[in-house]
């Protein structure tokens, strides 16, 4: 049985929702969210982009398929960046969630709708997507749990690509139980994404965790002070801390933004007013006009930039240079990520640099700024690692998180030390007056 | 002169190459259409295993090198008929790299093979818009690419007869089936090269190729420049036409296919057995039983299975004796002769004994005629001395000849006595054949 | 990053931008890149070159089904008597 709250009321003020289904069904196990890449059956899947409006997918992704099997029922399609590229949820076409600790300030992004949905609405859980970390940004400034599992861990059949090498469907929640009792249920080997066969299962017993690696980075120091209290917190858990070096991170965001814009810029191609969303452009222009049209009117800004950008990474002349050379970068990382955990079950860094940013500051940031944001974010995301944000503090009313990476096919011990955390964490919750 | 060709060849797999839609069957537009070869979001490709084993087996027929490990690349390029706007080919890890075929003795190399999915096609309409059929849209390709060793358009030509050749029998591929063939053609009568693009058929190489010569020839010759470009084929005029700048300026932006991830086929590779191939057949006819490629060429050409039993014969009795009559009677009425277990045994015995000198050449071969064609009147002159060994079992048994009205299985005394007397100098077919004439004349 | 390159960029990936967007992009691109620059001198390793961890090996068997109806995916598109509608190519 699950008892909702009035969505359409409350999306009016949160704008976390780009569709709400029609009609709640109150026999349903729980109620779940899906960010608005991942096609559903009965809603439309547009992904934050103008450019699909009108796309209704004919099969479900798999994630949502495991979801209804297990009795979920899906309440509404989450705002997002348009194709995920963003950290602030600004990049939408289809409305700007809201901070629900400050209406003025953003969700994260780019599973911005998610992790509000997440925030608000109780005895939900929410899906989201991550790529550089678009899972535990805005779980971080939203104060929810967010777990983005192994690259592979549950199968992208039904994800909306953005970087292919990157992508990984994960869970939003205030309540840390919740993501270790539905990655179960969304994991798998599944034949229809390639990516996610043959790996080790996730485990069925959690591992406890017994040691965290922190590694400094740069923060706010409202954010500092923040993971040092949690610091204490961990020692009192037992849980062994050093603090550790990484040489090799500073070469990660560079290397993402590489890499993604790359792999992202030849997922964009496809949408060119043919085949599924707006298909009504004038067919008598010749095909590069009429492509080219398409695209420039219904595109937006962001997704322009990184296209740019990625189409000048993978270009003759400078392939080798950018693209290739990311590639062998994300390996040097791995490494070092590697030889950490050889020592330790789990990384620390704060999930983000600072707390979130009002609309107004964003709109003044250069692009290179914002990609910057990602910059504790991106490496777990680089390197397919699976990572966790929980809430661990507050700062001029914001909520900051802290970031947990442990080893490819480790997932289960971040769920462990989720559940473990909640039980010491008293999280705020954010003012919900409709 | 120089000539090189890039040919695309649909491998004969039931299901596409990244999706499980039938590759045949309706042939009504867009009815093997499914999210993944349309490029719906959110669809993720797989490998069809039969396409890749396909390919290995071109590979191998090639003499190319193959990698332990291959993997896939998007090549981007904006066309209605490309349902992604990319295609997925194979850039860096192609299946096979550096072979050659002998296109009789001269050696044809080839640079590379790889597997690559085909696009839809396009029905231009009478105001100039497009229709697309995304039917073909995911069809498995397999590229093959020459080193501009070709030296004319009829030698290329030949040169796709006989690969193609090569390619049916070792990948069983229907000879006319739907499965068409496409060329990417370069030539370069000077220095510069020119590409005509997505030519169909044999004879449209050929002909493209020709106006390409003659076309660069005349340049030339009145001191102008070939400028390198691409074209297209117009079949219907029969002439080249260049193509709009913009398609050669074309970047492919290439990078790694992760969706489908990497694929370890040393293994695969070292399993693969091929058929021999027609040409290697033919060439060895020629160097292990000395025939003249003309000779090896129209018995293998006729019939693998005419081949195959020449190869029997020869070992039956001999190398020369075989070539005799496998070239002359055997090959003559090879057209429409089922060649069974048993008839073949009966052509071999009958060749033994002209060479045991129990029967003259003539003999031989009028009865290899009876055996091959069952014609009458040939067979009724093999059987003389037989009809009179018929006659007598008859005269002997005059019973049989009434009993025989009422069931021919009365007959069946008289062959069974008949070839125990003869001892294997007749065949049974020729025995039962005139055991029933002679009965049925004497009723 | 001059304005030639984002313009001959934008026209390989099938992008119109006005006056006000190529020098913003330029710009943007130039500030990037330039942090791109750090690459130059990073560690890099040998190892997968596709996916962060090992994906190799899945075949599908060559079985044809057709999961969809082919005529509930063009219920949605732009057609004419079962073709797709498409721009201009000659």
């Amino acid at each position: 049985m699950i008892d909702l709250p009035d969505l359409s009321k409350i999306n009016e003020k949160y704008r976390m929702f780009s569709e709400i289904a029609s009609e709640i069904s109150t026999d349903a196990e729980f109620a779940f969210s899906a960010k608005d890449n991942l096609t559903a059956v009965g809603f439309q899947a547009r992904a934050g982009s103008a450019i699909l409006e009108g796309y209704r997918p004919l099969f479900d992704a798999a994630c949502i398929e495991k979801m209804r099997s297990a009795g979920g029922f899906l309440i509404g399609k989450t705002n997002m960046d348009e194709f995920g590229f963003g950290s602030f949820s600004m990049n939408s076409a289809y409305g700007i969630p809201r901070n629900p600790y400050d209406t003025e300030r953003s969700c994260g992004g780019s599973s911005g709708g998610a992790a509000c949905a997440a925030a608000v609405i109780d005895g939900h859980v929410a899906l989201g997507v991550s790529t550089g970390g678009s899972i535990a940004c805005p779980a971080s400034f939203c104060g929810v749990y967010g777990m983005a599992p192994t690259y592979g861990r549950v199968s992208r059949h039904g994800l909306i690509d953005y970087g292919n090498s990157m992508d990984k469907v994960g869970i939003l929640s205030q309540d840390a139980k919740d993501l270790g009792k539905y990655l179960p249920i969304i994991s798998g080997d599944d034949r229809r994404d390639p990516a996610s066969c043959n790996h080790p299962p996730l485990q069925k017993r959690f591992r406890k965790l017994r040691s965290v690696a922190i590694v400094k980075g740069e923060a706010s120091a409202g954010v500092d002070a923040a993971i040092r209290s949690a610091e204490e917190e961990l020692r009192s858990m037992s849980v062994d801390v050093e603090t550790v070096s990484m040489d090799s991170l500073r070469y990660a965001l560079p290397a993402y933004y590489v890499l993604a814009s790359a792999e992202g810029s030849t997922n964009i191609a496809r949408y060119c007013g043919l085949r599924y969303g707006r298909q009504d452009g004038d067919l008598s222009l010749k095909f590069d006009d009429y492509f080219t049209k398409m695209r420039s009117e219904y595109l937006g800004e962001e997704t322009k930039r990184r296209v740019i950008l990625g189409t000048f990474t993978r270009m003759m002349g400078f392939r080798d240079k950018y693209y290739a050379k990311a590639l062998g970068v994300r390996n040097a990382i791995i490494s070092e990520y590697k030889s950490i955990f050889e020592r330790f079950d789990a990384v620390l860094t704060p999930t983000m640099p600072f707390i979130s940013p009002r609309f107004d500051e964003i709109s003044g940031m250069s692009a290179l700024e914002t990609y910057r944001a990602d910059v504790l974010s991106v490496p777990p995301n680089l390197s397919g690692l699976p990572h966790i944000s929980m809430p661990c503090g507050y700062s001029e009313g914001m909520p900051v998180g802290m970031m947990l990476v442990a080893d490819h096919w480790n997932d289960d011990i971040l769920l462990s030390a989720a559940e473990e955390w909640q039980k010491r964490f008293d999280a705020r919750r954010s003012e919900v007056a409709i | 002169m120089k000539i090189g060709l890039e040919v695309h060849v649909q491998l004969p797999t039931r299901s596409k190459m990244f999706c499980s839609c039938p590759t045949e069957g309706d042939a009504e537009p867009n009815t093997r259409v499914c999210p993944i070869c349309m490029g719906f979001p959110g669809s993720k490709p797989s490998l069809n295993g039969e396409a890749l084993k396909l390919g290995l087996k071109l590979a191998k027929m090639l003499g190319c090198t193959i990698p332990d490990t291959t993997w896939f690349s998007r090549k981007i390029y904006f066309y209605p008929d490309l349902a992604k706007n990319f295609q997925v080919t194979q850039q860096e890890t192609p299946v096979g790299l550096g072979g050659v075929y002998m296109l009789g003795t001269k050696p044809i190399r080839i640079t590379r093979i790889h597997l690559e999915e085909d696009p839809g096609k396009i029905k231009r309409t009478a105001d100039g818009s497009s229709l697309i059929d995304y039917n073909r849209s995911g069809v498995p390709l397999a590229e093959i690419v020459t080193e501009p060793d070709i030296s004319s358009p009829a030698e290329a030509r030949k040169f796709l007869a006989s690969l193609l050749a090569d390619i049916r029998h070792t990948i069983d591929l229907e000879p006319d089936s739907e499965r068409s063939v496409r060329c990417d053609c370069n030539i370069s009568v000077g220095k510069e090269r020119c590409e005509v693009k997505n030519v169909t058929g044999l004879k449209n190489v050929e002909r493209a190729l020709t106006f390409e010569m003659v076309r660069q020839t005349k340049v030339l010759k009145a001191g102008g420049k070939i400028e390198r470009e691409t074209r297209h084929f117009d079949e219907e005029r029969k002439v080249t036409t260049s193509a709009r700048k913009k398609e050669f300026e074309a970047d492919y932006g290439y990078i790694n296919e992760p969706d489908l991830g990497v694929y370890h086929i040393a293994k695969m590779a070292s399993e693969i057995e091929n058929k021999e191939t027609p040409m290697e057949m033919t060439a060895r006819f020629v160097g292990d039983y000395g025939m003249t490629p003309e000779a090896a060429k129209q018995i293998v050409s006729t019939d693998v299975r005419l081949a195959q039993f020449f190869e029997e014969l020869a070992a039956a009795t001999d190398t020369e004796t075989a070539k005799g009559f496998v070239s002359g009677v055997i090959s003559s009425h090879w057209k429409g002769f089922e060649p069974s277990r048993g008839g073949l045994e009966d052509i071999t015995s009958m060749i033994r004994r002209f060479a045991d000198g129990e029967i003259t050449d003539v003999e031989c071969n009028m009865r290899i005629r009876c055996i091959m064609t069952g014609d009458e009147d040939t067979c009724k002159i093999c059987s003389e001395d037989l009809d009179k060994i018929v006659g007598r079992a008859l005269d002997e048994n005059p019973s049989v000849i009434a009993d025989y009205a009422k069931n021919e299985k009365a007959a069946n005394r008289i062959i069974g006595g008949v070839m125990k007397e003869t001892g294997g100098a007749y065949s049974s077919a020729e025995i039962v054949s005139a055991v029933r004439r002679l009965i049925s004349e004497r009723l | 990053m001059d304005r030639e390159t984002v313009t001959k960029v934008a026209r390989i990936a099938h992008l119109e931008l006005t006056e006000e967007e190529i020098e913003l992009y330029r710009s943007d691109l130039e500030e990037i890149l330039d942090y791109f620059r750090v690459l130059d001198g990073a560690p890099s390793s040998d190892g997968l070159l596709l996916n962060p961890v090992e994906v190799s090996d899945v075949l599908r068997p060559d079985e044809p089904h057709m999961e969809i109806p082919a005529d509930a995916l063009l219920a949605d598109m732009n057609t004419y008597e079962r073709y797709v509608r498409g721009p201009r190519v000659q």
